[in-house]
């Protein structure tokens, strides 16, 4: 397949807007501004883009819903807080390909009649910000954003926001409050940003990978993309492996591609030749999968019936050397420390979940505590007020429902056998 | 019409409201925590999930709004489960220590869990812990007990404006503080107190006092500290009101409460209150018996009425006073004295401007109602600050600048700092040269109206170009004619009149100023008001030209009809007003001096001249609470029973009338009971054995307060005003125009804290906490001029005198003035200041006593 989002990542300069003008950068955007706003809404619909943060919510009627509301002015955020844990796809966009994010949020701003956007960006991808920045400026400079884009009426203007490390400002409702000044909590739904989102007006938050996919839609027409991947939810995807696989790194690849392939085919299989033991396919939130389970395509639509999710498509290989308990304690570790403590389970619970897997992984567990883990965990989920919580109690049961005698294990034994490898 | 099927019970809806509402309108119960009907949405503390067909997940009933056709199901066993679930992890990290925390048995965390919690510990780590925090004086904080429902929070910022606490850090390390740190340093309206479900944030005037179930009764009354009358209920152990707390619904304050009202009533249970009749024998005022302190006075008065007539005796009533109290005392000296010589510190002040601003808008033209200021579209704000003064109805300006309503303020407002006020900053003195310019402006933008004549004659006369007003007042033109744009853009704008514009030079003309403003914005007037009663003590005749009813003295018809009620006449001549008595008092023309609950030695500007005054009556008699430096100088004292222990009424700002009532027990007498005794040692029966039987006569006599009754009352405050015309109108507008500004130097202003009002406050000692010590207030460049820093000591010299207080440097204080509050014993602003009276007003000028301000003990 021929490389879309990390097209001529290879290219030292890619970064730069000559760079990506000579590879046929911002011809899509002057087709878009030649269509009226509605048509590149339904060429987006015939594509079947769905959003690349992790939901897969369809993104036309997303557009439809904040276009079709009569406030104005209409905002467009990116969404460049990628901190879901194993998660680095965006990042070679954002610092590779800046001006491919820039295309299609100058597309999608003119399709949703959005006249502001702002990229709220990771705190801790500093690098990225500088890249943007010096991109957004020759962007400006070259006709790109501002007012007046291509000589036409359109109007665009971006900026940057740096957020300040927290992980529950992915959320789209904490990013707007975080972008607004306040504290990154999550607000009450409905209503919805498409109605009332940042600074109380029509709001589309989309993620980085989403909006860099519009160029290449645009360009080649909806119903084409719509025959690249899965066809229920068509198009490139980018999926970043890491852990204990001989070519970690940054894959594009048609959605749908098998979790197997990915592993074996594209990453070399497991390192040293050692045994899979246990892959998270989308994100430390993602429900993990053992090896027998691997076999499923990569998409939104099929992960679920195969017992997890796509995620951000953060693929986490770990081999026989690693201990479980361990993984799990530790992810909780990194939920408690990123709940943001408005809602009574996830403030709470994650971080009586953590104590409990704690002393298991110490050596300190008591007989009862899987069961125990199980009741707080089952205490959390669906209960809380955004879906942190819920990843949170998810992460545990599922570790659990697949590795349950590992628990059990390390709490007869008082500790680890598998504890070899530093994770 | 939405219908909504909740437990099968089907529940039809008039407007769209959440599940929880629903539910508890039709009286079934959703546990919550951090709900609060006065507060955002929040969805946070997950207690209050419930069922409902069709939709995957639970849903939080305080944050889903009723849909047609939806069934919800609030008490399944699941449902139970979770909240079970819920309050486990409520608990884990919450210290059991109920048997010693305050809140035990009003705890909305301990109801919970006594109706579904879980009784057995499974949660086998160490709690969080954080000390108790006693770094405020009037606040503790113990976060372990916090459950971060943010209702604090919310009120704090959303209701209260001040924005002093926030919830800091996140996850299972949050916690409420206040953003200044250990203390709140906040305006401290305690709200968040009453917002706090469990025993986080609480009061520590009461701390370990008593439990909630120990409280005897609690009883809904009336705030004695300013003229908004916000409801409050005094919550009484053992004859001792151990906490005033305020009730959701009740009008005015609904649910809220200021510092004064919250942290104010110590002083009912104060050691200081006097206990027995006092008589001065040989220079020394020594205890005595009631009934010789009666014979005493009565006799003495008999006297000095035969000697010298009754002209030679005055009355001084009190707007802390109720109503009643009021009323039998204007009586008193109309009937058994056969004089007018009655008035009040309203003179100083709010009497004058209500006048001044009726006479040329008809009668009620200030009595608007409070809550109205959050609906208008722009609030002006003249002569000081609203959230300091009438802190409830200052609320209401925040509201209003929430919703989007353009707040502009002459002088800096601090109270309304953060929301983006339009603000023009005078020089000292030019006022009314700003007010020109900006009547000027109006008068061109809008036009004249047509329909008051005697006013438009005045306006027609005012001419003063925004340039030049602006280069006279120091202000940038650009300012000016934006805040003139504003005015004259706003539909639905409000007037806000503090004393500070009304005590200036030139008073009067400020006022017409101002009402031409109102006038040619159509603004509804509110005067601010300083003492609970400053409305009713005029509105009962304690005033020289008035009778009960606000109605004037001079007019036959209505002496007439008074002099059959009260089957006595009635002296035709008009009394003397305040100043004038101790005018009288230093010229010897005034004999004796009868003052119920006032303390004119303080209260009065040149306070030595008054004492002189004083000193050279025959006889002084003053009924109070405590030992003040009046009673001091008095031939009897008597001790009076306090606002809490007692019944009357109270009329507020908005001329609405409300019922006090007596929340603790205490052996004495009313202060219209005193008068009663007296009277009747004297041959004069009144034939009054309670509160309501003198409001009987009240609702007879008084045209205002016709056919009124306590039942009424009981039920919630009235409006004895209609608005029939009381007065009458004079016709013409007298206004003095004030003399030319006095150039540089310093002059002397009085600052209106927050946290103290007269000289109540200073008994309280939870109050003094906050606020301990008066200060010369200056701003940053005067103090820079001099040298001055923070706490240095300096003395204030006027003409009068100096006073040595601590410097605080204050942005918010203009460079010209050295602020000084006039609440606090021996240091109070009136001392030093000179009795000059605006002519028309007859209120004293306060903003021109030139001072010098130089550090102490050079």
């Amino acid at each position: 397949m021929e490389k879309v989002l990390l097209k001529n990542i290879e290219n030292p300069h890619s970064a730069d807007i000559d760079e990506y003008k000579k590879a046929g950068g911002y011809r899509s955007l002057s087709k878009a501004l030649d269509m009226a706003s509605k048509d590149i809404i339904e060429e987006v619909k015939k594509a079947g883009l769905r959003g690349r943060g992790g939901a897969g919510f369809p993104v036309a009627m997303k557009w439809t819903f904040a276009s079709g509301d009569p406030k104005f002015p209409k905002y467009l955020l990116c969404n460049a807080d990628e901190g879901e844990p194993g998660t680095f796809k965006d990042r070679p966009i954002l610092e590779k390909n800046p001006h491919l994010l820039i295309e299609g949020m100058v597309i999608s701003g003119y399709a949703l009649g959005a006249e502001y956007g702002y990229i709220y960006l990771r705190g801790e991808y500093p690098a990225a910000k500088d890249i943007l920045n010096k991109a957004i400026s020759q962007a400006y400079e070259n006709g790109y954003l501002g007012d007046g884009i291509l000589g036409k009426k359109t109007r665009f203007h971006l900026a940057v926001h740096q957020g300040a490390g927290a992980y529950i400002c992915g959320e789209e409702t904490a990013l707007i409050e975080s972008l607004e000044g306040d504290k990154g909590q999550p607000r009450i739904k409905p209503p919805f940003p498409v109605n009332v989102g940042v600074f109380s007006k029509p709001t589309v938050v989309n993620n980085v990978e989403t909006l860099a996919n519009l160029p290449y839609l645009i360009g080649i027409g909806g119903e084409a993309y719509a025959r690249i991947g899965s066809p229920e939810c068509p198009g490139p995807k980018i999926y970043c492996v890491s852990g204990h696989v001989e070519r970690p790194g940054v894959y594009e690849l048609p959605m749908g591609t098998s979790l197997k392939d990915i592993i074996y085919t594209h990453c070399g299989g497991i390192k040293g030749g050692k045994k899979l033991k246990a892959v998270i396919p989308g994100g430390i939130s993602t429900p993990v999968l053992p090896p027998e389970k691997i076999d499923c395509p990569m998409d939104f639509v099929n992960m679920p019936k195969h017992g997890s999710m796509l995620g951000s498509g953060a693929v986490i290989v770990m081999d026989e050397t690693v201990c479980l308990v361990k993984v799990c304690y530790r992810a909780l570790k990194f939920f408690e420390h990123e709940s943001c403590g408005k809602c009574t389970p996830c403030r709470e619970g994650t971080g009586w979940l953590r104590s409990i897997l704690g002393r298991i992984e110490s050596g300190e567990g008591m007989e009862g505590d899987v069961d125990l883990l199980l009741s707080v965990a089952g205490n959390i989920i669906g209960k809380t007020f955004c879906p942190l919580g819920d990843g949170a109690a998810s992460v545990t049961q599922n570790f659990i429902k697949h590795f349950r005698p590992e628990f059990e294990a390390h709490i007869k034994n008082k500790g680890c056998g598998a504890r070899q490898e530093k994770l | 019409m939405i219908t909504v099927t909740i437990n099968g019970k089907e529940i039809k809806l008039e407007k769209p409201v959440t599940v929880l509402e629903a539910a508890r309108s039709a009286g079934i119960k959703i546990p919550t925590l951090c709900y609060h009907e006065q507060l955002e949405k929040y969805g946070g503390c997950r207690l209050c999930l419930v069922e409902v067909e069709k939709m995957p997940r639970l849903q939080t009933a305080c944050t889903l709004m009723a849909a047609d056709g939806m069934v919800v199901r609030t008490e399944t066993e699941a449902i139970a489960d979770v909240r079970r679930g819920v309050l486990e992890f409520l608990l884990i990290n919450h210290p059991l220590d109920c048997p010693y925390c305050d809140k035990a048995g009003e705890c909305e965390l301990q109801d919970l869990v006594e109706k579904y919690g879980p009784t057995t510990g499974r949660f086998k780590e160490k709690k969080r812990k954080a000390p108790e925090s006693l770094e405020d004086p009037v606040l503790v904080r113990n976060m372990e007990r916090c459950v971060v429902c943010t209702r604090c929070v919310r009120m704090c910022e959303g209701v209260q404006g001040a924005a002093a606490i926030g919830v800091i850090n996140r996850g299972g390390h949050s916690h409420v503080e206040p953003f200044s740190g250990g203390r709140f340093e906040c305006e401290y309206c305690g709200n968040c107190v009453s917002a706090c479900p469990v025993g986080a944030i609480m009061s520590r005037l009461h701390r370990h006092s008593y439990r909630p179930w120990q409280l005897v009764s609690e009883t809904e009354t009336i705030c004695p500290y300013c003229g908004v009358g916000c409801t409050l209920v005094a919550q009484v152990r053992d004859d001792v009101i151990k906490r005033v707390v305020p009730r959701i619904g009740t009008p005015v304050n609904n649910g809220l409460l200021c510092s004064r009202g919250r942290f104010g009533y110590e002083f009912v249970g104060s050691k200081e209150r006097l206990t027995t009749p006092l008589i001065k024998k040989n220079g020394v005022l020594e205890q005595s018996t009631w009934e010789e302190a009666i014979g005493f006075v009565a006799r003495r008065l008999g006297e000095l009425k035969t000697r010298y007539g009754g002209d030679a005796i005055a009355g001084i009533a009190s707007p802390r006073c109720t109503n009643e109290d009021n009323y039998v005392f204007q009586k008193f000296m109309r009937v058994a004295l056969g004089t007018n010589n009655i008035d009040s510190t309203a003179r100083t002040g709010y009497a004058g401007a209500q006048a001044f601003i009726e006479n040329i808008f008809g009668q009620g033209a200030t009595a608007n109602l409070i809550p109205g200021l959050a609906n208008a579209d722009a609030v002006l704000i003249a002569g000081g600050d609203p959230t300091a003064v009438n802190p409830i109805l200052g609320l209401q300006i925040r509201s209003c600048a929430r919703k989007g309503g353009n707040i502009l303020t002459i002088g800096h407002v601090k109270g309304v700092r953060h929301y983006n006020p339009a603000e023009l900053k005078p020089n000292v003195h030019t006022e009314a040269a700003l007010l020109e310019g900006v009547v000027t402006a109006l008068k061109e933008k809008k036009g004249l109206p047509g329909s008051i004549q005697t006013l438009e004659s005045k306006i027609k006369e005012i001419h003063r170009p925004l340039d030049d007003a602006a280069r006279t007042c120091g202000v940038t033109e650009k300012d000016l004619a934006a805040f003139v744009e504003a005015l004259s853009t706003a539909s639905t704008p409000a007037l806000v009149i503090g004393k500070e514009v009304i005590q200036s030079a030139g008073g009067s003309y400020n006022l017409l100023l101002l009402s031409a403003v109102a006038y040619l914005v159509n603004a509804r007037i509110h005067l601010l008001s300083e003492r609970a009663n400053e409305q009713g003590v005029v509105d009962m005749g304690c005033a020289p030209d008035l009778l009960p009813g606000c109605r004037p003295l001079s007019y036959v018809e209505f002496r007439r009809r008074y002099e059959a009620a009260w089957k006595s006449p009635i002296p035709e001549k008009q009394g003397m007003t305040i100043f004038d008595m101790i005018d009288a008092a230093k010229a010897g023309s005034l004999r004796a001096l009868y003052v119920m609950g006032e303390n004119p030695v303080f209260n009065l500007p040149n306070a030595k001249g008054v004492e002189a005054a004083l000193r050279g009556l025959e006889l002084l008699v003053v009924q109070d609470i405590f030992m003040t430096e009046t009673a001091r100088m008095a031939d009897v004292v008597f001790p009076a029973l306090s606002w809490a222990e007692r019944e009357g009424t109270f009329t507020n700002m908005e001329r609405r009338l409300q019922l006090l009532r007596k929340a603790v027990n205490r052996e004495g007498m009313e202060d219209w009971r005193i008068v009663v005794e007296v009277a009747g040692n004297m041959g004069v029966r009144m034939h009054f054995s309670s509160a309501e039987d003198i409001f009987a006569e009240i609702t007879r006599v008084s045209p205002l307060h016709r056919d009124l009754s306590y039942e009424e009352l009981e039920k919630s405050g009235i409006y004895p005003y209609k608005g029939e015309p009381l007065r009458g109108v004079t016709g013409d507008i007298a206004v003095a125009k004030p003399a030319a500004g006095d150039g540089g130097g310093l002059f002397l202003g009085i600052e209106r804290p927050l946290f103290h009002s007269g000289t109540l406050s200073r008994r309280a000692p939870g109050l003094v906490k906050i606020y301990e010590t008066a200060v010369a207030r200056i701003s940053p460049a005067t103090a820079a001029a001099r040298s001055l820093k923070e706490g240095d000591m300096v003395r204030v010299s006027s003409v009068i005198g100096y006073l040595e207080l601590p410097v605080a440097v204050d942005f918010a204080v203009r460079d010209a003035l050295v602020m000084i509050t006039n609440n606090f014993e021996g240091r109070g602003a009136l001392s030093l200041m000179e009795l000059v009276l605006d002519p028309v007003l007859r209120a004293p000028v306060a903003d021109k006593t030139a001072v010098t301000i130089e550090k102490a003990g050079r």
